[in-house]
């Protein structure tokens, strides 16, 4: 899948040190790492471009009911299925004729009338798997159903981007998650970073230089212990970068007062400071409504919808929106039919969002059918490696078939 | 102890001529949150088997119930009351009231859950129902009422040395998983699948051993549970219940919810499931090779899914006790937590800024996991901003605390900590004495030997901190000795287990 044959091999010990975080590239490393190498070709790769892409990735965890998201309100199977908690008519943001948003996406509705908001519609795979965990997994990996890869499609996209590149300044990608999501996991090593809101970098003193000097002994360490040894020194140094840049920030706008937008600030800012990673992931959870959904799902799409358009406004006016696109995933829409406790169970295809001044706005793909018996689920129109195959393809500019392992029609996504 | 049968090869007792300071080091970082030279000593004379008698007993254990519950309760349902009645503004207003008296009592549940689990002589069967309790998954993000959790812990406890079965037809009335799974509102119009799929996803079987129709069937059977508002207990409302014939894993019947459970632990991979997940907890990341896992899930059916017995014997084998199974687990946040504290031979702080909170940024929320799957520990606890979170609690455990800092409620709270004789916060005088002392050398080797397992990494960090000690000024030797300590609690080593 890597196209470039050069083995990926730091040239001093530090470097190494530096280079390596997480993932599985560590362990396969490890076995021949006492002899270091030098591949002077290495170095002499060119440095990324100042005007890079990049991705911002935002996950709706536990499935977010796609339904009633973008709302086929003139569907009156709609109506049908969804008795107590289908969104009447009156109360949508039209889209088009017959779909309109929930009423808490106002903000992502302005959005879409300033042709900054595209709509996919009913995106799915085929031989939908209802466990979260597992439909997370064929999501965040980029896999078939019945297929179980290791590395996610991020990892692969690194492994492909970043090949052979000289050690980078910043890490690759940054998650705002308590664990490194599987996207990230990759067959090479790459530079990432987890970053959690309202934690601090630890101070630097002369017990933080005492530690370095621990972890600076000369014995080579496998397993765990090497892996932890390889984390800590990468986040000794990225941690004080990092530290710097999100206390110094200024935000250009106002962001609401939650963790979800207290997260995305975090990443303007890490952008706005230039850094040169390409994608970064965030994260909202409690989108599981298997009872009183209504009220539930209102803050959480408002949470979404107003944090996006928030972060949108500050890129803008640090004028870097030109350069970031956002877009939203969740491991599976939910069941067209209500249940008896208020609220939905796991079902399949559902929309998604992407966000970006580039991004051609609207909606995209098309809707699900609603001739369905109870019980019965969505079949989906678009197939997920689309989208991913379009951002590959047309936003960070890396061959998508390399990544998905195959060859996905892309979308009209960009303008 | 008699077995139905032999367990297979490498499951058999450690040999007694093996049993040593390292066995008995390993075996207790394992099961409980540390091994201190004295424990260490007393379980290398005692020897294996009473040692494993001592960490599980015959008993379960009895945790005390939390004082403030009982008070909760009677306000919950009070509050039940009036939100029921009332509407509008006020109905509002009375829920949040109810969403903080909760947020309060959840506070108090982890505190005292700390400092049961912390108890020395608690260890190892606290650790054991935080592993039950990593199975069968509750989670305060959904079950608002904070006596269902600390009820639930309670049920899972009770049941931790018995057979698995009883275990999981106990969870399934338990108030919080009908709640947190939805089956307190599932009816036979319109049964939910939730409860279903997780027991055989994620509590028996595993994911792809059972198909989406028998999740269907299954979830008709366990229609009619409910938590009773009045006792807050378990109530079977037969009028909700599906009496229909269900069929399952190719069985039809007229099955209640209990025998739907009794049919799972027919399937084979349910012999195989809980003993992988006891390897993935307490041993490795790796997994165990399939045909290891096939022997002990083979016996431990033959021994009544008996999880005393598995214990002792998976905590009591050749495999567990192999080389490459020694010193390379990562510390759980609560593990290295008590284990620090047991370490320095403190207590815990009852304020959420100095225990729960540290826990929940080292991603290890106490109730309160991030799904229904629970942790998925391992090398996922360690990232950049988790280790920054450890490195701090170190630190903040060798300063004094900062009591004019604190707000009123903390004080107070400290204060009736005191009352109680529970002050040992903050790693004082006495135990630098009773620890550390002398030249650069002999402290540097005072602190290792303290603090870090043995092993190869021990000699560098002794030489470092030596350097380290021998240049400052004598007049800032407690000031350095103190930083070389801090150090070696954060170093990799010292997470691993």
């Amino acid at each position: 899948m890597n196209n470039s044959a050069l083995p990926f091999l730091p040239t001093t010990r530090r470097e190494f040190l530096r280079r390596s975080t997480q993932g599985i590239g560590l362990l396969a490393f490890s076995r021949f790492a006492p002899s270091f190498l030098v591949q002077s070709t290495l170095a002499a790769a060119p440095a990324p471009e100042k005007d890079r892409t990049i991705l911002v990735l935002v996950q709706l965890a536990g499935g977010n009911d796609g339904l009633n998201t973008v709302v086929p309100f003139e569907d009156a199977d709609y109506y049908r299925l969804r008795p107590t908690l289908g969104i009447a008519k009156r109360e949508v943001l039209p889209v088009s004729d017959t779909l309109g948003f929930h009423p808490a996406c106002a903000a992502l509705h302005e959005l879409l009338r300033n042709g900054e908001l595209g709509v996919v519609q009913n995106v799915g795979y085929p031989n939908p798997n209802r466990s979260h965990f597992r439909s997370t997994e064929i999501w965040e990996t980029a896999s078939d159903s019945g297929e179980f890869l290791t590395s996610g499609w991020i990892g692969r996209f690194m492994d492909n981007a970043c090949a052979g590149a000289p050690t980078p300044e910043h890490p690759a990608c940054v998650h705002v998650t308590g664990d490194q999501p599987q996207s990230f996991a990759s067959e090479q090593e790459h530079s990432t970073f987890g970053l959690t809101p309202g934690v601090r970098g630890g101070g630097r003193n002369e017990g933080g230089r005492l530690l370095e000097a621990m972890l600076d002994g000369d014995d080579h360490q496998e397993g765990n212990a090497g892996f932890l040894k390889h984390t800590m020194m990468n986040a000794l140094v990225t941690e004080k970068k990092v530290q710097r840049v999100l206390t110094g920030y200024r935000p250009e706008t106002t962001y609401p007062d939650t963790g979800f937008a207290g997260a995305l600030r975090s990443v303007a800012a890490l952008i706005a400071a230039g850094f040169s990673t390409r994608v970064y992931f965030v994260s909202l959870s409690g989108f599981d409504t298997h009872g009183s959904q209504l009220p539930q799902h209102a803050r959480l799409l408002r949470t979404l919808s107003e944090g996006l358009a928030a972060f949108q406004r500050d890129l803008k006016a640090h004028r870097l929106d030109g350069q970031v696109t956002t877009m939203t995933f969740s491991e599976f829409g939910r069941r067209p039919s209500e249940n008896e406790s208020g609220g939905t169970d796991h079902g399949t295809a559902a929309p998604l969002f992407v966000m970006g001044s580039r991004v051609k706005a609207g909606l995209h793909g098309s809707a699900p059918s609603l001739r369905l018996e109870r019980n019965q689920d969505l079949t989906y129109s678009t197939d997920f490696r689309s989208v991913y195959a379009t951002m590959l393809d047309r936003w960070l500019a890396c061959e998508s078939a390399a990544v998905l392992g195959g060859e996905f029609r892309g979308l009209p996504l960009f303008a | 102890m008699t077995h139905p049968e032999k367990p297979p090869e490498v499951w058999r007792r450690l040999p007694s001529a093996e049993w040593n300071d390292q066995t008995a080091a390993h075996l207790l970082r394992r099961t409980t949150w540390s091994a201190r030279p004295a424990d260490v000593r007393r379980a290398r004379e005692e020897g294996l088997e009473r040692t494993l008698d001592r960490l599980f007993p015959s008993a379960p254990l009895e945790w005390p119930r939390p004082p403030g519950l009982d008070g909760f309760e009677e306000e919950w349902r009070e509050l039940q009351g009036k939100i029921r009645e009332a509407s509008g503004v006020e109905k509002r207003y009375l829920q949040r009231e109810q969403r903080e008296r909760s947020q309060a009592a959840l506070q108090e549940l982890r505190i005292a859950w700390l400092q049961g689990a912390a108890k020395p002589e608690n260890a190892a069967l606290a650790k054991w129902g935080l592993f039950l309790g990593d199975v069968y998954v509750v989670s305060a993000d959904k079950v608002r009422n904070a006596s269902f959790l600390w009820k639930h812990q309670e049920i899972v406890a009770a049941h931790a040395l018995g057979p698995a079965p009883a275990l999981t037809k106990a969870v399934s009335r338990s108030p919080a998983m009908a709640t947190y799974l939805d089956l307190a509102r599932s009816g036979k119009k319109a049964p939910n699948e939730n409860f279903a799929r997780e027991l055989f996803e994620l509590f028996v079987l595993g994911e792809g051993s059972y198909t989406e129709r028998d999740i269907k069937e299954a979830a008709r059977a366990f229609t009619g549970y409910r938590v009773d508002p009045r006792t807050g207990g378990f109530r079977f409302a037969a009028g909700q219940h599906d009496r229909g014939r269900k069929t399952i894993f190719g069985k039809t019947g007229a099955f209640t919810g209990d025998e739907v459970i009794d049919l799972a632990y027919e399937e084979p991979a349910a012999a195989e499931f809980l003993p992988r997940e006891l390897a993935r907890f307490y041993l490795s990341e790796t997994p165990l090779p399939p045909e290891h896992v096939a022997a002990l899930g083979g016996w431990w059916r033959g021994a009544g899914f008996d999880l005393r017995k598995l214990a002792r014997t998976f905590f009591g084998s050749r495999l567990f006790f192999a080389e490459e199974y020694r010193g390379n687990l990562i510390k759980s946040p609560v593990q290295f937590y008590l284990g620090l504290l047991q370490d320095l031979d403190l207590e815990v702080t009852p304020l959420p800024r100095y225990s729960t909170s540290r826990l929940r940024q080292m991603g290890q929320e106490l109730f309160r996991p991030p799904n229904v799957r629970g942790w998925v520990g391992g090398r996922a606890w360690i990232n950049s901003s988790t280790l920054a979170v450890r490195r701090q609690l170190v630190q903040q455990l060798f300063a004094p605390l900062r009591e004019e800092n604190l707000n009123a409620d903390e004080q107070r709270i400290l204060a009736e900590a005191r009352a109680r004789g529970v002050d040992r916060f903050t790693v004082s005088d006495r135990w630098w004495d009773e620890h550390v002392g002398g030249a650069p050398e002999k402290a540097a080797r005072q602190l290792v030997d303290a603090l870090l397992p043995a092993g190869g990494a021990a000699e560098r960090v002794i030489r470092t901190v030596r350097d380290f000690l021998a240049e400052g000024s004598s007049g800032r030797r407690d000031e350095r000795r103190r930083m070389a300590a801090i150090a070696i609690l954060q170093t990799p080593e010292y997470q691993l287990c």
